[in-house]
């Protein structure tokens, strides 16, 4: 579950990139965030995976408070929320196997556990047999799709994506979408930050649109306007707050999507 | 415990892969820090060679009362008398060493035998040897004891025989203060030098580290394969030093041993003790890891 209760998030001193956001996203919802360049779209995304600390208000991820989240337990929340960020931030000094190895090796996994989780993230986003390959070997959809393996290597309960299919002809941008849409047939909750609302339609239940507010500021999303009317699949679906969908397996083998619970900081 | 292990083990593989990733530059900087950790190591070396030499020799001063070669026989008791008499507090104990037990004693070594056998008779004096009783101060005690005795008839000339003893005592502690301060300019070198190559592997590793924080990594975690470097790079550096060292010491010891045997004796230069070695390369390593701490803490705050 995410939650924003009265979010404002500004840099320096100056005006408000997102100002008195209020929303609540209940696990295994597929949601787009909406809104023009510049709106705050990206800056919403890095506050739910604690990239960045609101300047006001509270956010809860799966029950715990950001604000109040201790420096160390941070990145034990962060292992459960799956990050794709616009720029893919993969590795090129090494190949793609070992880009989507890393978020295994953080967690100590066991090496022949890890390279078969690994193996099968890269067989789910249709990477297989590219393994030995640098990612700059890779095409701008591969990479895209290595990010993709990498945020879901260790099974995140939470995946939020910012333009994943920015840049990407209409094909790979749809069998992208095709990915996410399985991860979230299996409970994980999804955010994806998107202006091309017509890919997302068919795929995301809801909208959260962030648009220039009232009072000449930012506005945000408003309790009660959580999802606003609009075109595609936004627009068919009922709800303020989407149905969570059961969680099922996994296709990655192993355990379903863990928490956000902090572990003990090693 | 096996998942920590793991985190482990993976930091050094990292370690490993970023050492071979820049060979030159990991290479030279072994090589500065190797270099500077030998200088301490050859003073240590000769420090803990000379030592044992200081030490075998009494460092308690002693007075020797020489008397005149035309002194009757018999002076010489009487001289040693007269200081038990009127320096007893002073002196203890006394003893007599008359010229020719002093020759047969001289004789003895090779290099005067030949000397002393082309003389037609004993060139030795009697002489009177004083120990010097513990008390503050010995170095004014023997002075003005000297200065006194100097006055005697039958005295020809008085010798603070362990003064070259202190002298070197002296030496030996100036040496090991200066022997100090190296090692701990060294110290600084190395905190210096591994500073600032945990920062460039830093800087060039920021992308690498922003990633490992995205997917969960821990400080400790980001932290971890500096540290390795840190200490791998001092603990490998330090054993260069000793085989720097050990190399160094072998023309050096060619050399002294000649200067040695010229004057009959034997003084080899030889490095600290194995206990001691490794204390230090672990010392250095941690001093290394403690440096990259330091370094990484403040050049990845991103």
């Amino acid at each position: 579950m995410i939650e924003f209760q009265h979010v404002f998030k500004s840099y320096g001193r100056g005006r408000n990139i997102l100002a008195d956001i209020s929303f609540r996203i209940e696990p295994g919802e597929f949601v787009l965030v909406s809104g023009p360049s510049g709106a705050g779209k990206s800056t919403l995304l890095k506050l739910i995976g604690g990239l960045e600390p609101p300047t006001r208000g509270s956010i809860l991820v799966n029950g715990q408070r950001l604000d109040k989240l201790p420096a160390r337990a941070r990145p034990y929340l962060r292992r459960a929320v799956g990050v794709i960020l616009q720029d893919t931030h993969l590795l090129y000094d090494r190949s793609a196997f070992a880009n989507v190895l890393l978020p295994l090796a953080v967690l100590g996994l066991e090496p022949g556990a890890a390279a078969a989780r690994a193996r099968a993230a890269m067989e789910k986003v249709g990477l297989s047999g590219k393994e030995d390959l640098n990612p700059v070997e890779l095409s701008g959809g591969e990479q895209q799709r290595l990010a993709i393996a990498r945020a879901i290597v260790n099974r995140p309960a939470i995946l939020i994506a910012d333009e994943p299919t920015a840049n990407l002809d209409r094909d790979t941008a749809q069998r992208i979408m095709s990915v996410f849409r399985d991860f979230n047939r299996v409970g994980v909750t999804l955010l994806i930050a998107s202006h091309d609302e017509a890919l997302m339609a068919g795929h995301a239940a809801r909208t959260l649109r962030v648009e220039p507010g009232r009072f000449g500021d930012w506005e945000g999303v408003q309790p009660g306007r959580s999802l606003p009317p609009q075109a595609g699949a936004g627009a068919a679906a009922p709800a303020p707050t989407a149905q969570p969908r059961g969680r099922a397996e996994p296709t990655l083998g192993g355990a379903p999507a863990r928490p956000a619970s902090p572990e003990r900081p090693r | 415990m096996k998942s920590w292990l793991r985190q482990h083990r993976y930091a050094l593989e990292i370690t490993l892969r970023r050492l071979a990733a820049q060979p030159y530059s990991s290479l030279a900087n072994l090589a500065v820090i190797a270099l500077a950790l030998a200088l301490p190591l050859l003073g240590s070396a000769i420090l803990v060679s000379v030592q044992p030499l200081a030490r075998q020799v009494s460092v308690t001063p002693e007075l020797t009362v020489f008397l005149k070669t035309d002194a009757p026989s018999g002076a010489a008791a009487a001289v040693a008398a007269r200081i038990r008499d009127e320096y007893a507090g002073e002196v203890d104990p006394v003893r007599v060493v008359e010229r020719d037990r002093a020759l047969a004693e001289l004789r003895r070594n090779p290099a005067w035998e030949e000397a002393l056998a082309v003389l037609p008779g004993n060139p030795l004096p009697d002489a009177v040897v004083a120990t010097l009783a513990p008390g503050p101060d010995l170095a004014a005690r023997a002075d003005r004891l000297a200065r006194d005795w100097r006055q005697w008839g039958e005295v020809d000339q008085v010798q603070l025989d362990s003064a070259w003893v202190q002298r070197l005592e002296a030496l030996l502690r100036f040496a090991r203060i200066g022997l100090g301060l190296l090692a701990a300019s060294v110290a600084v070198v190395v905190l210096a030098a591994v500073f600032n190559t945990v920062r460039m592997q830093a800087l060039s590793q920021r992308e690498e580290i922003a990633v490992a924080r995205l997917v969960g990594a821990t400080e400790s975690f980001v932290r971890r394969p500096f540290l390795y470097l840190g200490a791998l790079t001092c603990a490998v550096a330090s054993l260069a030093a000793i085989a720097l060292a050990a190399l160094a010491l072998g023309p050096l010891n060619r050399a002294l041993t000649d200067l040695a045997h010229s004057y009959g004796a034997e003084f080899l230069l030889h490095l600290p003790g194995a206990g001691v070695l490794v204390l230090s390369v672990v010392a250095v390593a941690a001093l290394g890891a403690l440096s990259a701490r330091w370094s990484v803490t403040r050049n990845t705050r991103f």
